[in-house]
């Protein structure tokens, strides 16, 4: 094979391929849900996920995923997909909050659980809040109890604070280099101006 | 934005004589309302098997479309344009992601998009199996291929499955860059000196077959395609977007004084379409069936890259790792 370019004709490409070995199961590392906030003042909100070796890595790839493009991010956080545990959906006018039958269970060992809603289908599951709790069902009760605002909620998610891998508030100036990046902006390609004076150059040496 | 117009639809797929009929109308019903199909919803195989098709090509033609613009980075004129080619082709290897991961939320994982991209059998988009022999067929991609794919993808993102339109959303999001990018190159090019106004010519005289085949061929209505429009899966059909991209783009590249290879090219103003030669359409499919200049080389750069990125993803690996689809 041979290619116009010169660091393709460099690659050990073999004259024939053995057979292709199908992947196998977690080739591509485990995913991690990204959260992302616009501003300080706003809550966390799903963003998407990354494949990931760990949480390091999660948060890395969260950031240049989520975070790229615009001054619009002051915090990401990341979690292993496995470590997030969904409640079931409601339809309609059923908040999910009028099927849930939990009870808080006040036990003296409680750790902190993040509450993401979705308030509407369509979009995505935005951060309402923290509670201190003993399980995850007792976090849902507790959130039945203090983050119902009586609005509709078709889904919860529940994620222990400590599976989470946060940026923190004093790191915001990770994102301080995106006003830097004009060339990454459509703005920095005015060109209308070159187009006019290319049509009056071609008026003149068409009509003299 | 790379995104392909033309979705190569399966040969054989079944339709919806074996779905729930209950459940077949109150999912059609949502959409009809006008309300997003989540990943937890109950969808008709047919719903499902399309999307994983489409939204796995549309990643693939990101990840592949990467090549021939990446492979001038580092023949650029100039740090700027340096700077701003590396920056867009970071963003289409991005946007390659966020279609791996909608694309994974119906069940497909990403290990076996893979695969099946390396082994031939998911397609991506035809064009990038053409190589871009100067700096100029580099501006004509950053411009007006992707200009192209947002026309198709605008469409794609007022679909009905909500992740996919999500994606979209960001990605369109990260277009307007490219956009006046390619189009600034372009116009450097075309306006500059004799030499450069030559290669810009050629390079357009080189894409203009394949941009047209772009959107694919002329939509013959499958067995599908009524119930796949109905399910807001299918959008636009090819030739509508064809003409979109025309008459959005004919116009602009003409201002610039460069020449389209196509005696037949012009708008009939009775009807307000766009009259064109077809392009070689079997060309196109000869290309889709792997016989292009550059598909041997497009899938042996992809998979040189797998193969010796293995063995660190391997060593990274956590014994108690599990895989879980994505939540949305």
């Amino acid at each position: 094979m041979q290619s116009l370019d010169p660091r393709v004709n460099r690659l050990p490409i073999p004259e024939s391929w053995g057979e292709l070995r199908a992947k196998t199961p977690l080739d591509q590392l485990e995913t991690y849900e990204v959260f992302h906030q616009a501003k300080p003042d706003k809550a966390f909100e799903h963003a998407g996920i990354v494949h990931a070796p760990n949480d390091d890595m999660a948060f890395l790839f969260g950031k240049e995923q989520y975070s790229r493009r615009g001054n619009t991010c002051s915090g990401i956080w990341t979690v292993a997909t496995h470590k997030v545990m969904v409640t079931p959906y409601t339809e309609g006018d059923t908040s999910l909050y009028d099927l849930f039958e939990g009870e808080q269970q006040h036990a003296a060992q409680t750790e902190a659980y993040e509450i993401f809603h979705l308030k509407k289908r369509g979009k995505q599951h935005v951060h309402a809040g923290t509670v201190q709790a003993s399980s995850y069902d007792d976090a849902l009760a507790v959130a039945q109890a203090t983050l119902n605002d009586g609005k509709m909620v078709y889904n919860a998610w529940v994620i222990k604070s400590s599976d989470f891998f946060k940026s923190n508030a004093e790191d915001v100036d990770m994102w301080n280099t995106l006003y830097e990046k004009k060339y990454r902006e459509a703005i920095d390609y005015r060109a209308q101006d070159k187009i006019n004076q290319f049509k009056e150059e071609q008026n003149l040496q068409n009509h003299g | 934005m790379y995104g392909g117009g033309n979705t190569f639809e399966a040969q054989q797929m079944g339709g919806v004589e074996n779905e729930d009929p209950i459940k077949l109308a109150e999912f059609e019903a949502r959409i009809a309302r006008g309300e997003k199909i989540e990943p937890n919803d109950w969808m008709p195989a047919l719903y499902r098997k399309q999307l994983i098709r489409m939204i796995e090509q549309h990643a693939h033609s990101e990840i592949i479309g990467a090549l021939p613009e990446g492979t001038w980075i580092t023949r650029a004129p100039g740090f700027k344009r340096k700077l701003a080619l590396m920056a867009k082709v970071q963003d289409e290897v991005g946007h390659a992601q966020l279609l791996y991961s909608a694309a994974e939320t119906l069940g497909k994982p990403r290990e076996k998009m893979i695969d099946d991209l390396l082994s031939g059998k998911s397609k991506y988009s035809n064009i990038f199996n053409y190589p871009t022999f100067t700096w100029a067929d580099s501006c004509f991609i950053s411009w007006l291929v992707d200009a192209g794919a947002i026309v198709n993808q605008l469409a794609n993102s007022k679909g009905s499955y909500g992740p996919y339109c999500r994606a979209l959303e960001r990605i369109c999001a990260e277009e307007s860059f490219h956009l006046k990018y390619g189009h600034h190159c372009v116009i450097h090019m075309a306006t500059g000196t004799p030499r450069q106004r030559k290669m810009m010519q050629e390079a357009l005289n080189r894409w203009w077959g394949p941009m047209m085949h772009f959107f694919g061929p002329p939509d013959k209505a499958s067995v599908h395609t009524e119930i796949l429009v109905k399910w807001k899966v299918k959008m636009a059909t090819n030739d509508e977007c064809r003409q979109q991209f025309l008459d959005m783009y004919v116009p602009k590249i003409w201002e610039l004084g460069l020449n389209i290879p196509d005696p037949n090219l012009k708008k009939n103003p009775e009807t307000g379409e766009w009259e064109y030669t077809e392009p070689d359409w079997e060309e196109f499919k000869r290309v889709i069936n792997g016989d292009g200049p550059c598909n041997a080389e497009r899938l042996a750069v992809r998979r040189v890259a797998e193969e010796r990125g293995a063995w660190v993803r391997k060593a990274l690996l956590k014994p108690e790792a599990a895989y879980t689809t994505p939540l949305a």
